[in-house]
């Protein structure tokens, strides 16, 4: 069901093209037995196919396995010869629920603050930004994506260290040392900024897309700007904000580089918990079941949103066919 | 007449309150930069560190990068990520363009369609902590249980584990070109009874051929990039340098870390270019390159 709701989003940016396409297909539909001479191509997709298969979704489904099993010794990983869900039971101990609620927090306040910090971004690179330097402004947005996540992380180390140069500088001014590394802060920081690009470039294409012309339509039929905001460019901006949200939202919960290099002890996220049965602890099972239960948690938090989205979608439809047919009347 | 007197005045006081809002923008969009660039710039300015350690400045000078340079370590390490990602870039760059090509050129509401698409896009949502506690077991299956040798390779699982984390984003990418591009040219291809090979060599390829070489290039910074996945599957001997800093990470940062993260940003900086330049002269504008690499 979520997964469905992924899909339709992450298809989203493609839609232009699948439009075009459609219209294209009424006026080559007399040509089928061309496209039956063309059928080639479409077996060609099956090494692709059966390669993801192979190597993503066995995978996948070999640790939904492991995680009923057990481990039986302290030198063996993994077994299976009992199923169970006693993994499950284990996994959900009050430390694993505590940074999961301690990872929840940070990702849906990681994903609120990208939106603030990139809904006005966009808006300027759509909109405000002279033409001819837009090209030049989206590369340098890719650019930090494209840095090593872990090398950009260890940059806010050194930023936010005590030892560090605006720690130093802050003592200078007679303010106290920065003492934000190694605390839930440093983290909440990191993950911002290293998910902030996937949240502005599709709501850059979302409102690249709206075009100027509704926008203009709302001023000169004398709606103010706040109004034209909530009303006609939010609204059209909406696939951008799910599809960013989602790009944001879910690598987020399963980050932990951002957790391992900023967050020390007290900024633990689930991610870690995961990799340390894995690597440490050796004991697959449990780190199996933890790990389906991340993919379940999240799933569940994206499935709430998007229900919570479309209901409030419904409400605010319903309230304004209202206002029209009022108007019409 | 005080009427008309009246109108001018709102507007100009609309433009003027535009020119605060469209100032405030733009002072929020420069801020939005620097925030984009603290860590790298910081990154490549402690990379002239003459310290021991990373975090804390002692002078100026190039000892990191001479460091980094005489650290065999260090230098595998490098040497495994070009060929982990040149491996990745060629196989998921083969696999992608067959999928994306298959995508593009089917029936759209054709149900397998739509599966291969929910199957590609489920792996770019999936956190990758998920895929590395994944494909590490799998590996370890494949390579000690099977008995199939190449999987308990570091480099074998290096490549595939990275193609199986690029391969959605060439697939999607040859699919857009393909989409955007006119089937009619293969048609006239086969009506003058060209054999399906000569059709996609001759005419397919060529067409889809800025696409590939973005999507290859893209798996080749990808798979440069990835520290968690690698972090799980490597194998001792075969591991890749963000691997290395990340276990560095315990036992202290020096600064020839980031003599190494400066080159490799330059490198990655490099890679970026060519893919816009290819796109660019495959007729791409710079609002469709966005897209695409949104869609990645």
């Amino acid at each position: 069901m979520t997964t469905t709701e992924i899909m339709t989003l992450a298809q989203e940016p493609g839609d232009g093209g699948r439009g075009a396409r459609r219209g294209r297909g009424v006026g080559a539909a007399g040509s089928s037995r061309i496209r039956q001479r063309l059928s080639g191509t479409t077996i060609a997709g099956f090494p692709t196919w059966a390669f993801v298969l192979f190597f993503f979704i066995v995978p996948i489904a070999l640790v939904l396995w492991y995680s009923f099993g057990y481990k039986p010794d302290l030198f063996s990983a993994h077994a299976n010869d009992k199923l169970s869900f006693d993994r499950y039971a284990e996994a959900l101990d009050p430390t694993f629920l505590g940074t999961f609620l301690n990872t929840l927090r940070i990702g849906v306040v990681g994903t609120v603050i990208c939106l603030i910090i990139a809904i006005p971004f966009a808006y300027w690179l759509a909109v405000k930004l002279k033409p001819q330097y837009r090209a030049l402004a989206l590369a340098l947005v890719l650019v930090p994506f494209w840095t090593n996540f872990l090398v950009r992380t260890l940059g806010w180390q050194i930023v936010l260290s005590p030892q560090g140069f605006v720690s130093s500088a802050m003592q200078g001014l007679g303010l106290e040392k920065l003492d934000v590394l190694y605390t839930s802060t440093a983290v909440q920081i990191g993950v911002v900024y290293n998910y902030l690009p996937l949240m502005i470039l599709p709501l850059y294409v979302a409102m690249d897309r709206a075009g100027t012309s509704l926008r203009e339509a709302s001023a000169d039929l004398g709606a103010n700007r706040i109004r034209t905001l909530f009303q006609v460019t939010l609204p059209l901006a909406a696939p951008g904000i799910a599809s960013g949200a989602l790009l944001v939202f879910i690598p987020l919960m399963g980050d932990y580089v951002t957790a391992s290099v900023l967050g020390g002890a007290q900024g633990n996220m689930i991610g870690q918990l995961v990799a340390s049965q894995f690597n440490t602890a050796q004991n697959w099972a449990l780190g199996s079941a933890m790990a389906v239960l991340l993919m379940l948690f999240t799933a569940i938090t994206v499935a709430i949103v998007a229900v919570v989205a479309l209901v409030i979608r419904f409400g605010i439809r319903r309230a304004r066919r209202v206002v029209l047919t009022g108007g019409a009347a | 007449m005080s009427a008309v007197d009246d109108r001018p005045a709102p507007s100009v006081a609309n433009r003027r309150r535009r020119d605060g809002v469209g100032v405030g923008l733009t002072v929020w969009g420069v801020l939005v930069f620097a925030f984009l660039f603290i860590p790298i710039i910081v990154i490549i300015a402690y990379s002239f560190n003459t310290g021991r350690l990373l975090a804390t400045w002692q002078g100026f000078g190039f000892d990191a990068y001479g460091a980094a340079w005489e650290n065999p370590v260090l230098r595998a390490s490098v040497i495994t990520s070009l060929q982990a990602a040149l491996g990745a870039a060629v196989l998921s760059t083969i696999l992608g363009t067959l999928g994306g090509l298959a995508l593009a050129r089917s029936k759209v509401k054709a149900k397998w369609v739509l599966w291969a698409t929910g199957l590609l896009t489920i792996t770019l949502f999936t956190p990758e902590i998920v895929d590395a506690v994944s494909m590490l077991p799998w590996f370890v299956s494949l390579g000690t249980d099977f008995g199939i040798a190449p999987f308990s390779n570091g480099m074998v699982r290096l490549v595939v584990a990275h193609s199986v984390l690029s391969v959605a984003v060439v697939t999607f990418i040859v699919r857009a070109r393909m989409h955007g591009m006119d089937e009619s040219l293969e048609e006239a291809a086969a009506d003058l009874y060209a054999p399906p090979l000569r059709r996609f060599f001759q005419i397919t390829l060529p067409v889809a051929s800025p696409a590939i070489w973005a999507g290859a290039l893209m798996s080749f910074t990808l798979s440069l990039d990835n520290t968690i996945v690698s972090s799980f599957v490597q194998v001792p001997g075969a591991t890749p340098w963000p691997v290395y800093i990340f276990s560095a990470l315990r036992v202290g940062l020096r600064p020839e870390i980031a003599a190494v993260s400066a080159v490799m940003f330059v490198l990655t900086l490099l890679a970026l270019a060519v893919v816009g330049l290819v796109l660019r002269r495959g007729g791409q504008s710079a609002e469709e390159m966005a897209k695409t690499l949104a869609s990645a």
